[in-house]
């Protein structure tokens, strides 16, 4: 529960900077988007009031060009004019030269002030028609291009206004004062269509939705795009078509008032920016209006596909992170489900370590025997086992090897370990002991992993030695006169072959005496050349005279000074063992096993020849106890086990200065042989039974005949002959 | 173990070799089959070389004994050395058999 909380909370973290990560690039990327339509904004308002302003500016040179041929051609004609004004009737003459002589001349008159005369000339159709201007309803004195002049004693250009008689176009006039040396006055015109300016004006076209605009001085409209609004109206008319009308207003009161500049106003929903520029003279007003769409689209645009990307890029982000957050969680799960599975192995492995004795020396109360034990083992948990006892003066051992690494290895380790304990615990025979683990562990065996083991019963008392091997390594023996192996049957492993019998070796040890048992790890303990460290270098770490402890630590610093610190592959285990007493007592064990098999009888029969060697009988005596063992053996051999299967008898043998003991054992049927009713040894011949005898001899033989049905279902037969 | 079985005068010898045990008694019973069957005769099983004999052994010493009671027959036991006489003696045989030292 700890580590899933862990776990959110590493989760939330990540999911709190993969969110962290996603703001930052927002921000950044709309900062960086913001400056970029600033500064593009703020170019292309450059651009565009360049652009508008150019055009202004070309376009009122273009227009100033015309006013200064018109003036031009009128101040060259104006010394003629003055000259005739003493002959008003020749007038008409400079008039049509005038207007012929200038295509952008249309019209022209001299008109007097002092005399109703005014003639007029002006172009239709080709020719040049004159007419006058002297007439009751026009009344000239009274017109503007006739008072301004004269006013102003210069020349003036006058409001545009429609040409009611000489064809409908918008025209204007340049009228000039004239005064000859005589003070005759008169007023000399020159009429200019204004058709040429529409044209003009309809070239300029800064962006294609741009409109322009000419007003004249007092605010009328000269060109508008909006064909219903002709010199008839003014900027007023134009403002009330507006929805705010105010704005535009003060608008055309700041064109009025100033040469030229730029201004805003609100134009059928949309916003417009107007350049306008003054035209001197004529007072004439351009202006350039241009939608803000027009300006600013392609940014709106731009800026529109940025705010796509960016969205798209962000999605992805944030699809990015959160991969890589899910990803972080699994890896961490897997560390978290690693890192518990390495904390189970290192307490398998402690609890392994506790099974076997690690105190030394274990029992100090015993000055029989001095032993020391070590295990190094490798990285993981491992199958070498090793354990030791004592128990009615024996010391029990065992050393083993599972086959294979790791915790399958260790689990048949503990249960080996177990098993050697439990076993050993009421069987004194080591094949026994062997043979009997091998069955437990055949039979559950369906990993097919097998164990090599050692296993040792040393009589305390006398250093009598019995062992059985199950395919281990065999010990060695060190002794004052130099090591050697102690002879071992190989064997098979336990936990191979069910009903495998194994063999059962003994020797005696003598005191100073030391048996070396280790497993693989030690003779195969590999440098970083490959070179294992081989029996020979192990058989030259071997120094009898050396207590347990040291001799452990001296083995265990060859083996480290050979490896020089490649990495050790298997679990190292050594046992040294070394009997140390000098005192052997009077007593003497023998032990024998033998199958259920009646052809096993001569064996037996060494055995009892030697113990009555050790025991120095006479010849009758052998005899006689070997008539006992026969009959009390062949009787378990007949009748203990079922007809066809296999058994064995465990002969022990007991020798002390006052008596012999025998104890059998058998693991078949209960039988007591003492319970037999005694033969009667009177009877005739033909009143005597075949059989019976068997039962009679041992007991005539043996002073004591006892039997007993142990615990875990064995018979037992002791039988004591007292000595003399 | 081994057994010479001579015929000579209307006696049956059997010479007994070695140690009569258990695990041979079986072979042996089968060797003196024929001696059974004559139970009718004088009987001597010659224990000279005897050295030792178990329950089993008895048991087929016994069994010509029956046979030769039977049979009108005569057994001899000859020459058995002081551990058979022994086991004789603790089992009674030396009641049932004549022994007779040559």
């Amino acid at each position: 529960m700890a580590a899933r909380k862990k776990l959110d909370k590493a989760t939330r973290l990540a999911t709190r900077q993969g969110l962290l990560v996603v703001i930052v690039c927002l921000l950044t990327l709309e900062a960086t988007a913001l400056l970029q339509y600033y500064y593009s904004r703020k170019i292309l308002s450059e651009e565009s009031t360049r652009r508008a302003q150019g055009q202004l500016e070309a376009t009122k040179l273009h227009i100033l060009n015309v006013l200064d041929q018109v003036e031009t051609a009128v101040r060259n004609s104006q010394w003629s004019v003055e000259q005739q004004l003493i002959k008003p009737d020749s007038l008409s003459a400079v008039t049509v030269r005038l207007v012929a002589s200038n295509p952008v001349i249309c019209g022209s008159t001299v008109a007097l002030k002092d005399h109703m005369l005014a003639p007029y000339s002006h172009e239709a159709e080709g020719t040049i028609l004159t007419s006058t201007l002297a007439t009751e309803e026009y009344d000239y004195p009274h017109q503007e291009w006739f008072v301004k002049p004269l006013e102003l004693g210069e020349g003036y250009w006058s409001e545009p206004y429609f040409d009611e008689g000489g064809g409908n176009i918008l025209m204007t006039t340049y009228s000039v004062p004239v005064v000859d040396k005589k003070g005759r006055t008169a007023v000399f015109t020159a009429d200019v269509s204004l058709e040429w300016l529409s044209d003009l004006i309809a070239t300029v076209k800064v962006y294609p939705t741009a409109f322009n605009m000419v007003v004249s001085r007092e605010g009328r409209i000269m060109v508008s795009p909006v064909e219903t609004l002709t010199i008839e109206h003014n900027v007023h008319d134009l403002a009330s078509s507006m929805e705010d009308s105010t704005t535009f207003q003060s608008l055309n009161q700041t064109i009025m008032a100033e040469e030229s500049g730029q201004d805003t106003y609100k134009y059928q929903g949309k916003l417009h920016y107007m350049f306008f520029d003054k035209v001197p003279r004529t007072g004439w007003v351009m202006s350039i209006s241009i939608p803000e769409d027009e300006i600013y689209g392609s940014i709106k645009r731009l800026g529109a596909m940025v705010t796509l990307l960016q969205i798209v890029g962000l999605l992805m982000l944030i699809l990015v992170l959160y991969y890589m957050v899910r990803g972080q969680r699994e890896l961490r799960q897997s560390e978290e489900q690693k890192n518990r599975i390495d904390g189970e192995l290192q307490v398998a492995r402690g609890i392994q370590m506790s099974m076997i004795p690690k105190i030394f020396p274990e029992y100090p109360e015993c000055a029989d025997v001095d032993m020391f034990a070590c295990v190094i083992p490798a990285k993981e948990v491992g199958g070498d086992l090793y354990d030791f006892y004592i128990r009615e003066e024996k010391l029990f051992f065992c050393i083993g090897d599972v086959s294979g690494k790791g915790v399958p290895a260790s689990l048949v380790m503990a249960v080996t370990r177990s098993l050697f304990r439990t076993v050993s615990a009421h069987e004194k025979s080591p094949q026994r002991i062997v043979s009997t683990i091998n069955a437990s562990m055949s039979d559950m065996n369906e990993t097919n992993m097998f164990v090599t083991l050692f296993c040792g019963v040393l009589d305390l008392k006398n250093g009598h030695l019995r062992y059985c091997n199950a395919g281990h390594n065999a010990p060695v023996l060190v002794q004052k006169d130099g090591n050697r192996e102690l002879p071992v049957e190989p064997n098979l492993p336990l936990g191979v072959l069910f009903e495998m019998s194994f063999t059962e070796q003994e020797c005696d040890l003598s005191c100073g005496t030391g048996l070396f048992l280790y497993t693989d790890g030690l003779n195969e303990a590999e440098n970083a050349y490959h070179q294992l460290f081989g029996e020979e270098r192990m058989m030259a770490a071997l120094k009898s005279g050396l207590e347990s402890r040291q001799q452990i630590a001296a083995m265990t610093d060859a083996v480290h000074a050979f490896v020089a610190g490649a990495e050790q592959s298997d679990d190292l285990t050594m046992l040294y063992i070394r009997f140390m007493n000098s005192q052997i007592t009077e007593e003497t064990e023998r032990h024998l096993i033998l199958h259920n098999d009646i052809q096993q009888i001569p064996q037996l029969a060494e055995f009892v020849e030697s113990v009555a060697d050790i025991a120095k009988l006479d010849v009758g005596m052998t005899m006689s106890l070997n008539l006992a063992l026969e009959e009390a053996v062949t009787n378990v051999i007949m009748y203990a086990y079922p007809p066809g299967s296999d058994g064995l008898v465990d002969v022990e043998a007991v020798i002390r200065e006052k008596e012999l003991r025998f104890i059998l054992s058998d693991s078949g049927v209960a039988f007591d042989p003492t319970a037999a009713p005694e033969a009667d040894i009177t009877l005739d011949v033909s009143e005597r039974p075949i059989g019976g005898l068997g039962i009679f001899l041992v007991r005539n033989i043996m002073d004591e005949v006892t039997y007993t049905r142990s615990d875990d279902g064995k018979n037992i037969l002791t039988m004591i002959k007292k000595l003399a | 173990m081994e057994v010479k079985i001579t015929e000579k005068d209307n006696v049956m010898t059997a010479q007994l070799i070695g140690r009569l045990d258990t695990a041979v008694s079986q072979e042996v019973a089968t060797t003196l089959q024929p001696v059974i069957e004559q139970a009718n005769k004088t009987i001597v099983l010659d224990c000279k070389e005897l050295s030792y004999i178990s329950s089993s052994g008895l048991r087929i010493f016994l069994t010509i004994r029956k046979a030769a009671a039977g049979k009108g027959g005569k057994v001899i036991v000859r020459d058995i050395n002081n551990e058979i006489r022994q086991v004789f003696m603790m089992t009674g045989f030396l009641n049932l058999f004549e022994i007779q030292e040559s």
